[in-house]
This record gives structure tokens, C-alpha cells and sequence, in this order.
């Protein structure tokens, strides 16, 4: 094996599959970074998405209209009062900066294979969509923290 | 998309808290109306449906290795369906108090 080795390192007429690979290719292209982010955001939306809206949405909106939870999770006093603990605040939060990332991004490419193709077209839609994505996250921020850092 | 109506409506649900007893109490009122509460029983069989989706994917598109072969994606989906009921448990007692 050593062998191999050390005549591939000889031949160095032919040698494929050892060609020099550097870690950091200077290649003139801009590094791309958003992309992968929004990527990353969008599956951590889906996660929190998936785990933490159904039981959420059920409990609010519909387990007491149909008379399924003995109390009303979402009665003035009972949701003003949970509101003041920092759990609930972050848990909102997340739950609306999750949701909002991973169904913009997921609404983009929808609106991409419904046909908005084109370099400027999908432009505007990144720059509309992950505004909204954006000012939606401040905002819930925003809620979260107010009454808690400041009044 | 579902999950980003859902992220806007919890955002107004917060504005109105803010805003103040009756506002709230209008909103929350009017989310359960007839009209809207039929589109929120379809959005939320559609939330439903992505969670379960999602989780049947996790197993596949990131294949989650301990041993010399990859687990199943059926194993990967039952141990996440269990930690759903988990995690919803969780959210029931830490964020709504309980029964």
C-alpha cells in the first residue's frame, strides 16, 4: 500500500483524483452566503412549524369552540396572564419568526414553478417575501420584548 | 404558506393584546365564526398534514447514522411522531397551564 503511495506521488505525468484541492478556491466568483441562510432559516421554521403550531393553533382557535379543553387557552385573562412569562414571549416568538421564514421562502419557490421565472422576477420576490418574513420577525420581537425590557 | 398565515395571525393576535381587552377579545372572537372556523379546520388539517410529512422526510433527505447502516426513515418517523406528542405535552403545560 505504501507502495501505491509513493509511486502515485512519482507519476506525475498522470494522476488522477490526486490533483491539488485548496480549502479556499480563489475562483473570482462572490461567496455566496445568503442562500444557505435562508435555506437555514427555512428549515428551522419547518421544524418549529411542524412541532409546535398544531397543538397551538388547536388550542386557541379550535379545541373550545367544539368544547374539547375544559378552559379557554385563549380567554383574555388566561392568555394576558401567561403572556407576562418570558417563556411564552420567547415561545411566540419563535413560533411566528419560524413560520413566517419557512413559509415565505417555500411561497417562493411555488410562485418560481407556477412560472415568475427570470433573474429580476425571482429578485423581487426574495426582496418581498423575506421582507415580510423580516418585519414580521421584528415585530413579534418587539411584542415579546415590550413590557418586559421596556414598557 | 399555511405556517406564514398562521405566523400574521399571531402577530395581529399580539397587536391586539397590546391594544387591549376588547380588541383582543374581538379578534379571538372572530377567528371562531362560522366562516373562518371552517378555513381554520382546513388549515389546520393542513398543518397537520405538514408535520406529518415533515417528519416522514427527515429520515430520508438527512439520513441519521449511529451504526455501519443509516436507521430506517419509518424508525426516524416514529421516534419523531413521539416526540411530537412530547413536545406538545410541554407546550400544553409550559405555555398554556395546563388542563
Amino acid at each position: 500500500m505504501a507502495e501505491e503511495i509513493g509511486s502515485t506521488h512519482e507519476s506525475l505525468g498522470y494522476n488522477p483524483g490526486r490533483e491539488t484541492v485548496h480549502a479556499d478556491p480563489k475562483t473570482g466568483e462572490p461567496e455566496v452566503f445568503l442562500e444557505p441562510l435562508l435555506w437555514g432559516l427555512f428549515s428551522l421554521g419547518g421544524f418549529i412549524t411542524a412541532f409546535l403550531f398544531p397543538i397551538t393553533v388547536f388550542l386557541l382557535f379550535l379545541a373550545p369552540v367544539f368544547g374539547l379543553w375544559p378552559s379557554d387557552p385563549a380567554a383574555y385573562v388566561t392568555f394576558a396572564a401567561h403572556w407576562r412569562e418570558p417563556l411564552v414571549r420567547l415561545f411566540f416568538f419563535a413560533l411566528i419568526g419560524g413560520s413566517l421564514f419557512h413559509g415565505t421562502h417555500r411561497l417562493k419557490f411555488m410562485l418560481v414553478d407556477a412560472g415568475l421565472r427570470g433573474p429580476g422576477i425571482e429578485a423581487a420576490l426574495d426582496v418581498i417575501l423575506n421582507a415580510i418574513a423580516i418585519v414580521g420577525t421584528l415585530g413579534a420581537l418587539y411584542y415579546a420584548v415590550r413590557g418586559w425590557l421596556f414598557v | 404558506m399555511v405556517s406564514a398565515v398562521y405566523g400574521l395571525i399571531f402577530l395581529n393576535l399580539l397587536r391586539t393584546l397590546r391594544a387591549g381587552e376588547s380588541a383582543y377579545t374581538a379578534f379571538v372572537e372572530m377567528m371562531r365564526t362560522p366562516p373562518i372556523l371552517y378555513v381554520n379546520l382546513v388549515l389546520f388539517a393542513l398543518l397537520v398534514w405538514h408535520a406529518v410529512t415533515w417528519f416522514m422526510l427527515i429520515g430520508k433527505a438527512q439520513p441519521i447514522q449511529f451504526t455501519e447502516r443509516p436507521l430506517p426513515w419509518k424508525a426516524v418517523f416514529g421516534v419523531n411522531v413521539l416526540l411530537w406528542i412530547a413536545v406538545s405535552g410541554a407546550v400544553v403545560y409550559l405555555i398554556f397551564g395546563g388542563f
